[in-house]
């Protein structure tokens, strides 16, 4: 397996206190990592530093050819690495617009967009709810909209936050379904959680995050 | 006049299309709707850039915002009323008692109305719906307009409420547009003159037609809300 992204160095304080301070992180691509760590160990921070959403104080981090810094994430970068939050934001539209959306952003053209949506549609199991206005969804089935509109984009590494939290057992099994089958075309999924369901999942790499160092 | 006498003339007033009542409801909407238009687009501008960039003295400017909210109108048509006055700094433009002078008035006082549901509106979401935004891959231009869009019944409902607060107001538009008959006379300043002088006539006209521009209004905003942003 070849490394997909590589961590240097990574810190990244809040006041006087030391959140996180990795020195070493090696993704390697088709492989599905399980987060670990108590609440408040930094585990949403050290993912969304990873997805350029959270500024880092110190950074050095090299994701396949590219060299990433403190000084600035590169917006490219965006569009392979997605970040998916424990409680995903669905757009105020319909389910089909919210998977369309990063599509229409990486000018795919409408009528492939549809094609493409409906497709992931169908790949989450929601063709069911497909008319259903987004807040109307379970907790569930707005999980698998996210992993669908990120799905479709394919990420070359996939950031999810806590999917399973509160969710029911087949809800649970369905979105661990959803992130064996994103990791299988050599992407790299990377998954915080608490879950036993996925941290014992065969063939899972584990990373514990502890004292802001991953162990 | 009897009050049910009053009520059945206000009604004939209305329902026979009299030209004078029909006036003053026209240039009611037209300084209004002008007045919204063109405080919209910076007051939700300001509102946003309030919610999303952080700078010293913002704590101050919101605290500023917020208290022009319960601002007196009339002490914003004494402001306008001093700058437009012939011996006032914009005198020489002569705009004093026109529906200009109203329009700006009006724009004013539903300026904060406008900023404060927009940085409301924009605090409640933005973190999450920029960071979704960006990690589908949009630029930071288009993940404020993705936000915007997000919060834009919030915005609609400042719309109608600074609707709501413009054509109902009274004390601007009695001060700088004069209440002159067939330019400045708008539904508020002709209530206020009417009732004034014992005809109620066609104050309950007039007041009949606020009261069914709010039930619109409100009916038009829930209706949106309602439909949550499905098409």
């Amino acid at each position: 397996m070849s490394t997909l992204l590589l961590v240097r160095k990574l810190k990244k304080t809040f006041g006087e206190r030391r959140l996180l301070d990795v020195t070493e992180l090696n993704l390697e691509a088709g492989k599905i990592y399980a987060l670990t760590g108590d609440n408040g160990s930094g585990k949403s921070t050290l993912l969304k530093i990873l997805a350029g959403l959270e500024p880092a104080d110190e950074l050095r981090m090299r994701f396949s050819s590219a060299d990433v810094d403190a000084a600035g994430y590169p917006d490219a970068l965006r569009r392979e690495i997605i970040y998916v939050h424990q409680h995903p934001y669905l757009f105020h539209s319909s389910i089909a617009a919210n998977i369309e959306y990063g599509l229409a952003l990486r000018g795919v053209e409408k009528p492939q967009r549809h094609d493409l949506a409906n497709a992931a549609i169908d790949w989450a199991g929601l063709a069911a709810v497909r008319d259903v206005q987004p807040k109307r969804l379970s907790g569930g089935e707005r999980q698998k909209v996210a992993l669908a509109r990120a799905k479709v984009l394919t990420p070359r590494l996939l950031l999810v936050d806590e999917p399973t939290a509160n969710l029911d057992r087949a809800a649970r099994e369905q979105i661990v379904t959803l992130l064996r089958q994103t990791a299988s075309n050599n992407n790299c999924v990377v998954v915080a959680c608490h879950d036993r369901e996925i941290i014992d999942l065969p063939g899972i790499v584990h990373l514990h995050l502890d004292d802001g160092r991953i162990r | 006049m009897e009050l049910s006498a009053a009520i059945a003339e206000a009604f004939r007033l209305l329902f026979s299309f009299d030209a004078g009542l029909w006036n003053i409801i026209g240039v009611s909407m037209k300084v209004s709707l002008t007045a919204l238009l063109i405080a919209t687009p910076p007051a939700v501008a300001l509102g946003f850039f309030l919610a999303t960039v952080p700078f010293r003295g913002r704590r101050l400017c919101v605290i500023v915002l917020q208290s022009f909210l319960s601002f007196p109108t009339v002490v914003v048509g004494l402001v306008l009323y001093v700058l437009l006055a012939r011996s006032g700094p914009l005198g020489e433009l002569g705009l004093l008692y026109t529906p200009e002078a109203m329009i700006a008035g009006q724009a004013l006082i539903a300026f904060p109305v406008l900023a404060a549901f927009t940085l409301a509106a924009v605090q409640g979401v933005d973190r999450i719906v920029r960071e979704t935004a960006l990690s589908l891959g949009a630029s930071r231009w288009r993940a404020s307009l993705t936000t915007l869009f997000e919060v834009r019944f919030a915005v609609m409902a400042g719309v109608f409420n600074g609707f709501g607060r413009v054509i109902s107001e009274v004390g601007c538009a009695m001060m700088v547009g004069g209440n002159i008959a067939g330019l400045t006379r708008s539904i508020p300043t002709a209530i206020s003159l009417e009732t004034a002088k014992g005809e109620f006539a066609q104050g309950i006209a007039l007041g009949f037609v606020l009261i069914v521009l709010a039930l619109g209004i409100n009916a038009l905003l829930n209706y949106f809300q309602g439909e949550g942003g499905m098409k």
